[in-house]
């Protein structure tokens, strides 16, 4: 992370609000801070927050990255908005956006995995219990994670770019919660196909990243989705076929697509 | 850790020869890689610092007139009339007299590709195998182009980004093979590029992609991009819309076609988008998805070292926007090779083909040699990585 983008992104926020870097993904850097954006400042300190920054990319043309900053933005605030309400689903809370530039305040979610395995998100999680992937705890919460992906496209939501590391593990007692993160590349959408694309784009990044155990992970999270539309009644068992019809179908699709160069 | 000298050199020598056949597409090429044979790497993770030695590398690219492409029996053609001849030459330029003693393996493309030209080129491998007992490997045609880049460039563990006529992937290694972390869902860049030329009826020599990144550099209107659609999904792309949009914008300006207010101001009729525009606003569009799909890799596994192989991965373009994402990451590094390594050829058929070879695996039977035009990079168990 360069030094650069830290200047800049205390600048624009100013010097009362304190940031402390925490990751920087593909396409954002995400900041930890103890300020809320707009309520006063209350007496527990403890209070975290997030803000994610998109920084302009100069390597590609700046029309383009202004459509794309804005766009994505705006796109992930109104997709965290409105998830939020949905019963069941969980993702993190909207505070605050600016859209023009790049910047987004969130509830802080997840802490710490122990024993030095960084932050609890599911790929994390799952290198965690490298060691002894089959237990409970695992295929307890890959199931609720497919519930989570199966809830979401119920309600007609796409998620875009699910992988391992956008689903963020929260602990409830012995338990941990997935939530869902990052929607910059969400949409509002019926068709099949999108939905189909979404699985498929979680199996293959399952697949690359905790290649050992892909298969059974991947069944456990296709069974949770598979709970998450049986929920629905007869017309969710009707969508949960369209849905896993068209996945094989674009799932045949990426297998063929090695051909010649 | 792996031991590369599983396998002694023929007759007791200190290095290792092999020929690469290459022909999965318009390019025939030959090319002859010598190996030494050292103790380090007896037991060591050391496959991308292997001293290779480019002995010869000839190559020989089937051409088309403006406005068409290439199609499998003609190229097939070409491959079978230029064969013996490359490989005459290849070896006559590597100083090798007599194959049965000097050459230990023979490499050949057994896929991906086009059906026929594969099946040209094998068999002019087979015939030599049988005509100086020499042995065989099929050569996955991806891998050899990241173990070729690997050495070039010495990167250790890198995100490869692979990018030519055929293929768009994002590739990084993990236990033991070479896994796809995104890919185009539909056509490759290079042909979404070729097809794009074509339908400008520019020349193929000495590549559509090269020509197009000389009309773009020409671009007049380089600050107002014609918009197109940007399509990453996740890790993956898509670019058969791309395509087809600008493919229309490019026949109506041919057309002349006023209606159309992108390209024409819509009080004066004036013509606001040249054709270079036109490519200009399509490489940038393509390569901006690209760099984005390699860093969402990169942030993915925790890598900061990309190498770009491939055909397209020529475009200066394409490297200086991959050099700029590197510089803004934490100690990214770029890694990139010219014309000679990024366009298909024999030496890395012959690289990738002697890595397995050093391993111990040959072709027992010709059964084995039988090619294919679907072979996924991660299918390949890459015995030579630690």
């Amino acid at each position: 992370m360069t030094q650069e983008f830290i200047d800049k992104v205390s600048s624009y926020l100013s010097q009362d609000i304190d940031i402390t870097p925490i990751s920087q993904g593909a396409e954002a850097i995400v900041f930890s801070t103890s300020t809320h954006p707009y309520l006063p400042k209350t007496r527990e300190s403890h209070q975290k927050f997030i803000i994610k920054y998109r920084p302009p990319k100069r390597y590609r043309h700046p029309q383009i990255d202004q459509t794309l900053t804005k766009h994505r933005t705006l796109n992930e605030s109104r997709l965290l908005a409105k998830l939020y309400l949905i019963p069941g689903l969980y993702v993190p809370q909207l505070l605050a956006c600016d859209p023009y530039n790049g910047f987004i305040w969130l509830e802080f979610l997840g802490e710490d995995l122990p024993g030095g395995y960084g932050f609890s998100n599911l790929k994390n999680f799952l290198w965690m219990h490298d060691k002894d992937p089959y237990n409970d705890l695992v295929a307890a919460t890959l199931h609720k994670v497919g519930i989570q992906i199966g809830l979401l496209h119920w309600n007609d939501y796409c998620h875009g770019d699910l992988t391992s590391s956008n689903i963020v593990l929260v602990k409830y007692g012995a338990e941990w919660v997935p939530h869902l993160i990052d929607f910059g590349l969400g949409s509002v959408s019926n068709l099949v196909e999108d939905k189909g694309v979404d699985l498929y784009v979680l199996e293959r990044a399952i697949l690359s990243t905790h290649s050992k155990h892909a298969e059974k992970y991947n069944d456990w999270i296709m069974e949770g989705f598979e709970a998450a539309y049986h929920e629905k009644g007869a017309k969710g068992i009707k969508k949960f076929k369209e849905v896993t019809k068209r996945f094989q179908e674009v799932r045949l699709r990426g297998r063929k697509r090695s051909m010649l160069g | 850790m792996v031991n590369l000298n599983t396998i002694p050199p023929k007759n007791n020598r200190d290095f290792y020869i092999a020929i690469g056949l290459e022909g999965s597409a318009n390019k025939l090429g030959v090319g002859i890689v010598k190996h030494p044979l050292l103790p380090k790497h007896a037991n060591s993770d050391l496959s991308y610092d292997c001293g290779a030695e480019m002995l010869s590398n000839i190559r020989d690219t089937y051409m088309t007139p403006p406005g068409e492409g290439f199609l499998p029996r003609d190229t097939a053609r070409h491959h079978r009339n230029w064969c013996v001849r490359l490989i005459k030459q290849a070896m006559a330029e590597a100083g090798i007299k007599d194959p049965t003693l000097d050459v230990d393996v023979i490499c050949f493309t057994r896929g991906p590709g086009m059906g026929a030209p594969l099946h040209s080129v094998v068999i002019a491998a087979r015939t030599c195998s049988l005509l100086w007992d020499v042995p065989l490997v099929g050569v996955n045609h991806c891998i050899g182009h990241i173990e070729m880049g690997r050495e070039i460039t010495k990167a250790q563990n890198p995100v490869v980004l692979y990018v030519s006529g055929g293929n768009t992937q994002v590739i990084a290694y993990s236990e033991k093979r070479y896994r796809i972390f995104g890919e185009t869902l539909d056509i490759a860049i290079g042909n979404c590029l070729d097809r794009f030329a074509r339908t400008l009826k520019i020349p193929n020599e000495p590549s559509p992609g090269y020509n197009i990144e000389q009309l773009a550099k020409k671009a007049p209107h380089k600050d107002s991009l014609v918009e197109l659609p940007y399509t990453v999904k996740g890790m993956d792309l898509s670019m058969s819309g791309i395509l087809a949009s600008v493919d229309l914008l490019a026949k109506d300006l041919f057309k002349c076609n006023k209606k159309n207010k992108i390209l024409f101001d819509k009080k004066t009729g004036e013509q606001k988008v040249t054709v270079e525009d036109l490519c200009y606003s399509l490489q940038e569009n393509l390569f901006a998805m690209l760099v984005e799909i390699t860093e969402r890799a990169m942030a993915h596994v925790n890598s900061n070292q990309v190498l770009i192989v491939g055909g397209v991965g020529c475009n200066v373009r394409l490297q200086e926007m991959m050099a700029q994402m590197c510089k803004d990451r934490a100690n990214g590094q770029i890694h990139a090779t010219d014309n000679r390594f990024c366009i298909d050829n024999g030496v890395m058929i012959a690289q990738a083909g002697l890595l397995e070879y050093r391993m111990g695996g040959i072709v027992k039977d010709f059964s084995e040699t039988i090619v294919t035009q679907k072979f996924r990079t991660d299918e390949v168990y890459a015995a030579w990585r630690d």
